[in-house]
């Protein structure tokens, strides 16, 4: 009963199109002053404690290391390799948007701003080469989103901090499945072009490969720094974080030269501003998780799903559906913290392993992003392709299919995901 | 003139704090290093940093603070929007009114519990583990954010009646993209 009144409510107030923060927080208020002995000091305690943990301090560090590449000038290098790799296949160009996508979004972090980087630059070319409008706009659309699954991702760091999943782990385990996805995209493309006979680029000389490298190897190192550094154990997750920082600050303003030294307050406003944002969420979400807790929710539910007798198979397929739905009207981190605190006690309960959980989680907002009605890169890519949403929804089609057979090759076959982190980790 | 000193002093203010934030990890974390290295320990032990990871959580608890006020200011928190989408006219504008003093009452609340929460630790002489600064110091961001959160919230409810205009965070921004088009 308790239950459905909050959640009733927390939908209703989510639908007035308030910040999610602020509809979390009021749900809480409201439901403390009005139907529970739970006292408004605790509470109070909560609101400032919410965030105190030093792992949650990664998020602000890898948003500014972020921001650091998320420039043109990078994303242009990243475009220059990957053509140079793999322009001569079927494909061409467009091929080289996916690799490029995946490359830009492990560094930068953000998929909006992925589509809009490698798009603005590669878009234009695939044009002039004669490519259809509506392919390159189904590949930005799907590989934009690869960067939650490779690390460094804040997505996951989310999905930690609210499970206590080691954030090291996280990052090891979606190695491996942020490849095969990117490699899965990149063979859909590969079919496609192979079937129309769209143009394909000149193969690159060794030199030009070497020379396109050597420009990108600087930014895709601090994938590197962060997984060497927390892998080998010289780093906390969070120290990674703000080494990365440091060192994507070096490489924008002394090697790439893309930062004038005069942008560098605005680049820290700007990080500022979206880890503020995220951290005012978390506080929320926090809050309403301990409402969760003290109404025994999660548990009830994990009791409930047990006694209708669900295996994990049908208690996955029923996250899977319920991820999608959230994913069609709120963006990843929201929902990660609304729902992997309710999920996540009936998971372990049902015996799925937690950094398998916590993956597919990750995947299932990849795929949310893309898929109409509401997918924030559908709206970004729509904006520079200038294509409606609903002729871009059919655009996407053959790549949002790939992603769909990914995650369910994902949910149920728990190897793919565990085996690095098993092997790396013992 | 007021709001131009507030605009300026909470963008200073959070600029400064994540990029200082960065700083003292990043010196903590050679610190930490140099600590191995013969000869140069024998200066390093002088130092002792182990307050870093605290002064972080501090900084960054109060970046949040004033951060998300800053955000209410340029549109940057989301929300679903799949319903303000669908609507236009009155019930949009009413839509639009009821989630922004939403925000203001939620946060005045938030402003005066943290209040009344900052005035009871301050009779106590809690202090912080390591830096060993009194508590209430610390947890006055929250009382001093939340308030100026509500402001916010009012002052762009206050603007969108008169102008009928929101701040809007373009989540999709990139710089350095026009040298590719020339």
């Amino acid at each position: 009963m308790n239950a459905s009144i909050i959640f009733v409510l927390l939908i209703l107030l989510m639908l007035t199109g308030m910040p999610i923060s602020i509809s979390l927080g009021l749900t809480v208020l409201t439901f403390l002053f009005t139907m529970t002995q739970v006292p408004i000091e605790s509470v109070a305690l909560k609101l400032f404690t919410g965030i105190e943990k030093f792992e949650i301090m990664a998020i602000p560090f890898f948003i500014l290391a972020g921001n650091f590449l998320t420039h043109g000038g990078v994303a242009r290098r990243m475009i220059r390799f990957a053509s140079s790799m793999v322009g001569h296949w079927h494909g061409g160009l467009g091929l080289a948007g996916v690799m490029a996508c995946a490359l830009f979004a492990a560094v930068s972090g953000s998929s909006p701003a992925t589509v809009v980087a490698i798009g603005s630059v590669i878009l234009p070319a695939m044009v002039k080469q004669g490519f259809p409008n509506k392919f390159g706009a189904g590949i930005l659309t799907t590989s934009g989103s690869l960067g939650i699954l490779i690390p460094p991702s804040i997505a996951m760091v989310m999905y930690s901090v609210s499970t206590n999943v080691s954030v090291g782990a996280m990052f090891i385990a979606g190695i491996v499945p942020g490849l095969v996805l990117a490699f899965l995209l990149g063979l859909t493309t590969w079919n496609i072009a192979r079937k129309n006979n769209y143009p394909r680029l000149p193969k690159a000389t060794f030199k030009e490969r070497l020379v396109a490298f050597k420009e990108s190897i600087w930014g895709l190192l601090l994938i590197v720094v962060v997984m060497g550094g927390i892998y080998s154990g010289m780093f906390t997750p969070t120290e990674a974080a703000a080494m990365a920082a440091v060192y994507a600050f070096i490489i924008a303003v002394f090697v790439y030269k893309d930062l004038p030294l005069k942008r560098l307050p605005k680049v820290l406003l700007d990080s500022a501003s979206m880890s503020a944002m995220l951290l005012y969420i978390i506080t929320n979400a926090v809050l309403f998780s301990f409402l969760m807790t003290s109404e025994n929710i999660p548990q009830a539910m994990a009791d409930w799903m047990i006694a209708q007798g669900f295996g994990p198979i049908a208690f996955l397929l029923v996250v899977n559906i319920l991820l999608l739905l959230a994913g069609n009207v709120m963006e990843p981190s929201s929902i990660i913290l609304i729902l992997a605190p309710i999920l996540f006690p009936v998971a372990m309960k049902l015996g799925i392993d937690p950094i398998h959980f916590g993956i597919l989680i990750v995947v299932n907002m990849e795929v949310g992003m893309c898929h109409p009605p509401v997918g924030l890169n559908l709206y970004v890519a729509s904006g520079i392709t200038k294509m409606g949403i609903s002729e871009l929804t059919m655009a996407v089609m053959p790549w949002l299919l790939t992603m769909l057979g990914f995650l369910l090759v994902v949910t149920y076959w728990p190897g793919l995901t565990l085996w690095l982190p098993h092997l790396l980790m013992k | 003139m007021i709001n131009k000193v507030l605009n300026h002093l909470e963008e200073w203010l959070i600029a400064f704090l994540i990029g200082a934030a960065t700083l003292v990890i990043f010196v903590a974390v050679v610190h930490r290093f140099l600590s191995g290295v013969p000869y140069i320990q024998d200066y390093t032990v002088r130092m002792n940093l182990s307050w870093a990871q605290e002064l972080c959580i501090f900084m960054f608890v109060w970046m949040a603070k004033f951060g998300a006020a800053y955000g209410v200011r340029t549109g940057i928190h989301v929300g679903v929007d799949v319903v303000l989408r669908k609507l236009n006219g009155p019930a949009y504008r009413a839509l639009v009114v009821f989630g922004l003093l939403a925000g203001a009452v939620f946060t005045g609340t938030v402003a005066a519990l943290g209040a009344n929460f900052v005035w009871h630790m301050s009779e106590t002489d809690q202090t912080s583990a390591d830096l060993e600064i009194p508590m209430w110091w610390v947890y006055s961001c929250v009382p001093l954010g939340s308030s100026l959160m509500c402001y916010r919230f009012l002052q762009v409810a206050w603007s969108f009646l008169k102008t009928g205009e929101l701040p809007h965070h373009d989540h999709g921004h990139v710089d350095g993209l026009e040298e590719a088009k020339a």
